[in-house]
């Protein structure tokens, strides 16, 4: 027989791989208190749901494999760990939502079954536990937490903790914990999370693991929107048109329109606030973060509300939906309703593009400065996205048609790159980042004197040549990538020749 | 041109390699490249007109030698220039043949001088009814086209070697996309494009197999003629209404400075159709009317400074690295149109005959279009002296 292999574990990032775990118990149907009053109560089953819904929906986006668990007495796997294709989110949604809980919670049993659908071999447990429950472990019968290291399970129970920890693993576990641990029956038994996290810590310190785990305890409807609708949404503008529908000529047009933006800092000033659409360094890399990155989304400007987005973005969703149906003055009430939910860009945004289809110019652009400000704090992995969003609406406030064609060019390729390979989406946003920098060189030739005029002109050349020589490779190794691929290539080419 | 002939028409199995004809080594060979509709085709046509049946030229600026630079057609062979066509007979068939055909352009008198006119400034729909090429642009064919002519004196003992100006015309696309993209670049007169490299160029693989496998042979002859040439004129339009045949200029002027610089050849260039630019084609207006006007236009002002939607940076940037903006860039029209269509056209003495109503023996107006080619000329004669000491 074979000895177990000791290659190097296989590359897999913990990003990566996300299993998420909901209790599905009875209690699952109570309500949740919203101190604010404004908004009712809500089941929590219908707060989680919409959580769900989200992270399903970036899963698909973003071809993370992703599974789900879900758990009473019983624990099941609704959905394998693995792809989630877009056509498939609305099954997917359609059984969760068929799902109803019942019964009791098998806490560690599911976070036993959640961790053997990321298990690889003897290369540990690697990937992302999120855990979000209401209650207490009342129903595990193969698996259980030690409250003292040195306590004996009882029943013929297996250890959780080494189990889903062995030699070699990369794990995060995150709890979300429903309601408050004061009171049996009332919350989650903090307690008994924070023991099993405790040992979680101390085995990974052991064994010299990597890991991250953490406890978030929400009282609250409004607490657990807010813990886990991290977003930024927005609407497409009734004139976007993607790359692949514009006749080459008006494509051209469109580049050299983006190009006078480059081209001429001073008119378009807002072109210097996007930060260059490149990956951070290290960002493939990062692990858990207890605050997590801000999910950005577009939805398209024609069809009205889709369906779906009260229920995936809860208050957010009933904004917008108000929005989309002409009714402004209603979604500034619910905006100010949903006040202490949402993130402070997304609602600073919202405010400022709902006070200009108002025509509200003056409190459009109040409320538009301060939402610049908010998204200054943001971690850079969605900062990117957000000011292009910022200052699309800014390009339209302003209507300074060549800021909003570069901004919309960038940011309609990156949100369409989502479905290409990772290659293919690193190297054009790459692309698109050296041809932001051309803007820099090009101004030195604008300032440069008649006796540095040369060497500017020469310095810019060069850059332009060099961005030409990556996008000519590009186009060796994406041909045939589809018409996404093919059209930014082909606008980036024409913007290059434009910088003269 | 005054009478075409048609001489030969071979066909050649498909895959049979043309043995490209070997340049003599008293041969100079300059290459003319520019985008579809850059101005080539008239290029040659009304300069093999000048050379044959001496079309008159004018400068703007004048020049104090009043314009005698030293250019002669190839008169010894009664020929100004040969046109030869490629074309694949069946574009369907992978084992086609390739057929080639070539004309001769002889320099006689012709009865009628403004049927010349009409035979070469015809606009690009009439041009396949008058000279049987069926343009635009077939996917199918392409022509090599090729003016003989000596620089220093007509004849053999006191003028230059024989000299050759060609281009592969009907391929302006072909030219612009080996240009621009120099990974498809060959190094060798034996060298061949790949599918795989043709790949760089934007929607390669949409095409259809026939038009593919055509532009990728067009590539490697192109290829393989540039390899051979000793100086580059490149072509470029200032009256380029879409903004992508602007995109593809730019690209292509960018390509070239970078190929010339590689391989270190000179360079010239032509802003062709020159006349659509107001400015200068004001002093060629006054030029023509006032004969004693002398013009003091400064083209390099003018493309540096006033020339909002040219150049201006690209050539700064080139100043120094194998070409002089003072030297070897020139403003040309091949055929100077009034506007609306009509040629301006000068009569026997000089003066500006009237293009519509009476009769006329007027010929269309050129201005400056040998400086291009006897710039090329002087720096081909000047590397190989420098070479030859």
């Amino acid at each position: 027989m074979e000895e177990a292999t000791a290659a190097a574990p296989p590359e897999l990032k913990l990003r990566e791989r996300n299993v998420l775990l909901l209790d599905l118990s009875k209690s699952m149907l109570a309500p949740l208190p919203d101190p604010q009053g404004a908004r009712g109560e809500r089941q929590k089953i219908e707060v989680a749901r919409t959580a769900v819904f989200r992270i399903l929906q970036d899963a698909a986006s973003t071809g993370m494999p992703f599974g789900l668990v879900t758990f009473t007495e019983n624990v099941r796997v609704p959905v394998p760990l693995g792809e989630v294709h877009r056509e498939n989110l609305p099954y997917i949604e359609n059984l969760l939502a068929l799902l109803q809980p019942s019964g009791r919670s098998a806490v560690w049993d599911a976070i036993a079954v959640g961790a053997d659908l990321l298990r690889v071999g003897v290369h540990g447990v690697r990937g992302n536990l999120v855990l979000v429950t209401d209650g207490w472990d009342n129903a595990s019968t193969r698996f259980g937490v030690k409250t003292t290291p040195d306590e004996t399970l009882k029943g013929g129970l297996t250890d959780l903790v080494p189990y889903i920890l062995p030699a070699g693993s990369e794990l995060s576990l995150r709890i979300v914990g429903i309601g408050s641990g004061m009171e049996r029956d009332r919350g989650v038994d903090a307690g008994a999370m924070n023991a099993c996290l405790d040992q979680l810590r101390a085995r990974a310190a052991e064994l010299g693991l990597a890991g991250a785990f953490g406890f978030q305890e929400v009282t609250t409807g409004t607490q657990l929107f807010t813990q886990m609708v991290q977003a930024f949404l927005d609407v497409g503008y009734e004139d976007d048109r993607p790359l692949e529908e514009l006749h080459p000529e008006e494509l051209a047009q469109h580049a050299a329109s983006a190009a006078r933006a480059l081209k001429e800092p001073q008119q378009h000033a807002t072109v210097s606030r996007l930060r260059a659409p490149r990956p951070t360094a290290g960002e493939a890399d990062a692990v858990y973060m207890e605050s997590p990155d801000l999910e950005v989304g577009v939805l398209p400007a024609s069809g009205g509300a889709p369906a779906y987005l009260k229920e995936r973005y809860g208050p957010l969703g009933e904004v917008i939906e108000s929005y989309i149906g002409g009714q402004y003055s209603r979604a500034l009430a619910l905006l100010g309703e949903a006040r202490s939910v949402l993130p402070p860009v997304t609602r600073l945004y919202w405010e400022a593009r709902i006070q200009f289809a108002q025509r509200s110019v003056v409190e459009a652009a109040r409320a538009l400065l301060q939402a610049w400000t908010e998204a200054e704090k943001l971690p850079p992995a969605s900062q990117a996205s957000v000011l292009r969003r910022l200052a699309l609406l800014q390009a339209r406030m302003q209507n300074d048609k060549e800021t909003e064609t570069l901004v919309r060019f960038i940011d309609d390729t990156e949100h369409r790159l989502g479905g290409v390979d990772a290659g293919a989406r690193e190297r054009l946003m790459d692309l698109l980042a050296r041809l932001m920098e051309l803007r820099g060189t090009y101004q030195l030739t604008r300032l440069a004197g008649e006796g540095d005029l040369q060497d500017a002109a020469l310095r810019h050349e060069a850059a332009v040549e060099d961005v030409f020589g990556r996008l000519q490779d590009a186009r060796l190794e994406f041909a045939s990538s589809g018409p996404v691929v093919e059209g930014a290539l082909d606008f980036i080419e024409i913007c290059l020749a434009e910088m003269r | 041109m005054a009478e075409v002939k048609v001489t030969t028409k071979t066909r050649r199995a498909a895959g049979t390699k043309r043995e490209p004809k070997a340049p003599s080594a008293d041969t100079a060979r300059i290459a003319v490249v520019g985008i579809p509709a850059s101005g080539k085709t008239t290029y040659f046509r009304f300069l093999s007109g000048h050379f044959g049946l001496n079309l008159p030229i004018l400068y703007v600026p004048s020049r104090e030698d009043g314009g005698n630079l030293p250019l002669f057609g190839d008169l010894d062979n009664d020929v100004a220039l040969e046109e030869t066509t490629y074309e694949t007979t069946d574009p369907t068939d992978p084992e086609g043949s390739l057929e080639t055909t070539t004309r001769y352009y002889v320099n006689r008198p012709m009865e009628d001088r403004r049927k010349l006119w009409v035979e070469l400034s015809a606009g690009r729909e009439d041009q396949g009814i008058l000279t049987k090429y069926p343009l635009p642009t077939k996917f199918n064919q392409f022509v090599e086209m090729k003016m003989h002519f000596r620089y220093g004196a007509a004849d053999e003992k006191t003028g230059s070697k024989p000299m050759e100006l060609n281009t592969v015309d009907e391929a302006g696309g072909i030219i612009a996309d080996y240009f621009s993209y120099d990974r498809l670049w060959i190094d060798s007169t034996e060298g061949e494009v790949t599918e795989k490299s043709c790949r760089v160029i934007p929607h390669f693989d949409s095409w259809r197999p026939d038009r593919r496998d055509l532009w990728r042979r067009g590539l490697t002859l192109l290829g393989r003629f540039v390899q051979e040439a000793d100086a580059i004129i490149l072509f470029l339009s200032p009256a380029l209404a879409s903004l992508r045949d602007q995109a593809q200029q730019i690209n292509l002027a960018r390509g070239v400075f970078r190929y010339t610089r590689t391989r270190d050849i000179p360079l010239v260039i032509a802003i062709s159709k020159a006349d659509k630019l107001k400015e200068f084609y004001s002093e060629v207006d006054r030029s023509v009317r006032e004969r004693t006007f002398r013009s003091t236009f400064d083209p390099v002002d003018f493309l540096l400074r006033r020339d909002g939607a040219g150049m201006g940076t690209i050539l700064v940037a080139q100043e120094g690295r194998g070409i002089s903006i003072r030297e070897d860039v020139f403003l040309v029209s091949s055929a100077v149109s009034t506007g609306e269509g009509h040629p301006l056209l000068v009569g026997e003495g000089g003066q500006e005959a009237p293009a519509i109503g009476t009769p006329t023996l007027g010929v269309p107006v050129m201005v400056n279009t040998t400086l291009p080619l006897a710039r090329a000329c002087e720096r081909i004669l000047e590397r190989r002296a420098t070479k030859g000491s």
